[in-house]
């Protein structure tokens, strides 16, 4: 009898015993997710954006825009706008969906922060004063008869930006170019900027593009 | 040798960052600019915090670990058909096997992506048929960083395939095309020796390994140097055994230097490049099968390529074209001459172009029209001496989902000139290079 309550004990031992390594188990293989929040704003810009915006928001490739010197609200606006798939116009999708999927608010804030702190690129000068001034006029006063607004309004005397409305002031050629394209042909969302851009022609857009790099 | 597919979309990279696949690749595997910039950043991109991690008292990282293991499943299989079966090769006036089915053609489990916030990498474990081995392949570690304003990366690599660490396509060793089925009919059918003459040094990966740094200015300029040491693999290969590579095995003696200079433009949907690379090694060859390698005997190989690439990376369209040609300069010891080689001196020319479309990167066509000519040498080439051959590859895809594609293919053959043609080699009558055609249908995906 002793012999059978000895063994029954070591048993019940062996299984609490058993159970208990289950459980550290269990609990080891818990995986903790990690906290999305973890990462600071200049550790995100050091470990994603400046892959492309170059860490200080001056990109050297044209496909990216640079963001240095950017209006903060802009930058919040759009990062919010890529996390919520709000935006998708081609390269949003490629690249800036996945990139913002799990930013935090206070990570967006951070980040249109510090872009928007970094010194701004300048214009690389117009090598075409004639048209370079076509685009000044248009810039600055629009077309009131073909009901196109001027540039001014949002983007500021300088293209400087102004509140939500982005800085252009600097910004890359190519993408200029290619965001105007988009912005007319619909691809890239934006009510104001469709209506603005569905009148304009190419010439114009050269022009514009060709008077903002003076900036 | 089992390095036929390289890199190609990668799961685990598309895991860890986030992105679409179409970030790094037009159609898998050829990169876009911005996935050549996550391969010369390291493959480190990410915004998901790591899952351990540690900084000493400067606050510098010392642990840095994923919460993902970074894993992914790569599967190729196909389906050929040669156009004329072939003679057997024991039997006289008997057809050989015209067609097969490989389920899988390869089979590869890939791990990738950050390993530290500075370290990344791609390595790929492959099983291959015919040869139904399961070994070792590409395998690339490196390390990156960049200066502040990110005018510089630099990095520093080590991996096991001369070429591989490119991030433009229209080199060797990261072709397009990479469905790459255009082998003689012997390479499903088992007559030794019957493939195409390639530049020797595309046929050492996985039997070599060595370091590379590299600088890339500005998003544009790139400049690499590299140096090979003969490496035995994990395929249970050896570089001292005589069957391992195509000019009759051997090794390699030293260290080759490999090189690599690259210029690329990004404008809007717009990227062109244009480079040149090289590689000078210097290879003790095994020239009788069994036999015990020689060291006092060293051919010299030079081989020096340029390519060009442009790519537009439309919203509904894909175009590019791409091309390389490669010249080689092969020097051998005068030990050798004539008894193994008849002549102390060998070129060899090779021109390879190709241009795509896809269209909403569902539907694409492709052509590769491929040329080679060089020295007439009986003795390493058989047959009338002629290295030469000349072929196209009209390929059409389909691609319900971005890593599935079904794939058509169709391979001419114009001029099959040494005795690699199997209908020449087993003594046919009227072997023609076109008796070589094949149609191929294949299943590529990656998840």
């Amino acid at each position: 009898m002793r012999r059978l309550a000895l063994a029954t004990s070591l048993i019940v031992a062996a299984i609490a015993l058993a159970s208990t390594a289950v459980r550290d188990v269990q609990a080891a293989a818990v995986v903790v997710p990690p906290d999305p929040s973890a990462l600071d704003a200049k550790q995100l810009v050091s470990n994603a954006c400046s892959k492309c915006h170059g860490f200080n928001g001056v990109s050297t490739s044209p496909i990216f825009p640079n963001l240095a010197g950017q209006v903060p609200g802009y930058i919040e606006t759009e990062l919010r706008l890529f996390r919520q798939r709000g935006r998708s116009d081609p390269h949003a999708r490629a690249f800036m969906w996945g990139i913002a999927r799990a930013l935090t608010d206070e990570q967006i804030k951070g980040v249109a922060l510090y872009f928007s702190t970094q010194p701004a690129a300048t214009g690389k000068g117009s090598s075409n004063p004639a048209l370079a001034d076509k685009g000044k006029l248009l810039y600055e006063n629009g077309s009131p008869q073909r009901d196109i607004e001027a540039c001014t309004v949002c983007h500021g005397h300088n293209g400087e930006g102004v509140n939500t409305q982005p800085r252009i002031a600097g910004q890359h050629r190519d993408y200029f170019v290619l965001e105007m394209v988009q912005f007319r042909s619909g691809l890239r969302e934006n009510k104001v900027m469709q209506h603005v851009s569905e009148k304009l022609t190419d010439d114009e857009i050269a022009a514009l593009v060709e008077y903002i790099s003076t900036k | 040798m089992l390095v036929s597919i390289p890199a190609q979309a990668v799961p685990p990279f598309a895991r860890q960052t986030g992105l679409a696949c179409e970030a790094c690749h037009t159609i898998p595997p050829e990169l876009t600019s911005f996935g050549r910039r996550f391969k010369l950043n390291g493959y480190t991109l990410t915004t998901r915090p790591p899952l351990v991690s540690d900084t000493d008292e400067h606050k510098k990282n010392t642990v840095w670990l994923s919460d993902l293991p970074g894993l992914g499943v790569l599967l190729q299989s196909t389906y050929n058909h040669y156009d004329r079966a072939p003679p057997d090769s024991a039997v006289p006036g008997a057809k050989a096997q015209s067609e097969n089915l490989e389920f899988p053609q390869q089979w590869s489990i890939i791990a990738g992506g950050a390993i530290s916030d500075q370290v990344g990498g791609f390595l790929q474990m492959t099983y291959s048929q015919p040869g139904g081995t399961f070994g070792v392949d590409n395998t690339d570690i490196r390390y990156s960083d960049h200066t502040q304003n990110n005018d510089f990366v630099w990095g520093v690599l080590f991996n096991n395939n001369p070429g591989n660490q490119d991030v433009w396509n229209s080199v060797a060793a990261y072709p397009i095309p990479d469905f790459s089925n255009q082998s003689l009919w012997s390479a499903g059918g088992g007559i030794a020796g019957a493939s195409l003459r390639t530049p020797f040094f595309q046929g050492l990966g996985t039997l070599v390994a060595g370091p590379t740094a590299y600088i890339w200015y500005k998003d544009s300029l790139y400049l690499g140097v590299s140096a090979y040491h003969a490496a035995k693999t994990g395929s249970g290969t050896s570089t001292l055994d005589s069957s391992n590579l195509s000019d009759g095995g051997g090794t390699l003696e030293g260290w080759a230097p490999y090189w690599r200079a690259a210029y690329e433009r990004d404008w809007g949907y717009h990227s062109a490049s244009i480079g040149v690379s090289g590689m000078y090694s210097k290879f003790t060859p095994s020239l009788i099968a069994g036999q015990t390698l020689d060291p006092g005997f060293v051919n010299r190989y030079l081989d020096i390529s340029y390519d060009w690439q442009y790519q537009y990376n439309g919203q509904h369209n894909i175009f590019g074209f791409l091309g390389r040609y490669t010249h080689e300069n092969a020097e051998y010891d005068p030990g050798l001459v004539p008894t193994y080689f008849s002549n102390s001196t060998d070129h060899l020319d090779e021109w390879n172009l190709t241009g795509e479309w896809y269209y909403n990167r569902h539907y694409g066509a492709l052509v590769n029209f491929v040329r080679t000519t060089g020295t007439a040498d009986i003795l390493v080439n058989g047959g009338n001496g002629s290295p030469g051959h000349q072929y196209e590859v009209l390929e059409f895809d389909y691609l319900p989902w971005f890593n599935i594609r079904f794939i058509v293919q169709y391979n001419i053959y114009n001029v099959v000139k040494n005795n690699q043609n199997p209908f020449i080699l087993l003594n046919a009558t009227n072997p023609r290079a076109s008796n070589n055609n094949s149609f191929d249908i294949g299943l590529w995906m990656d998840f």
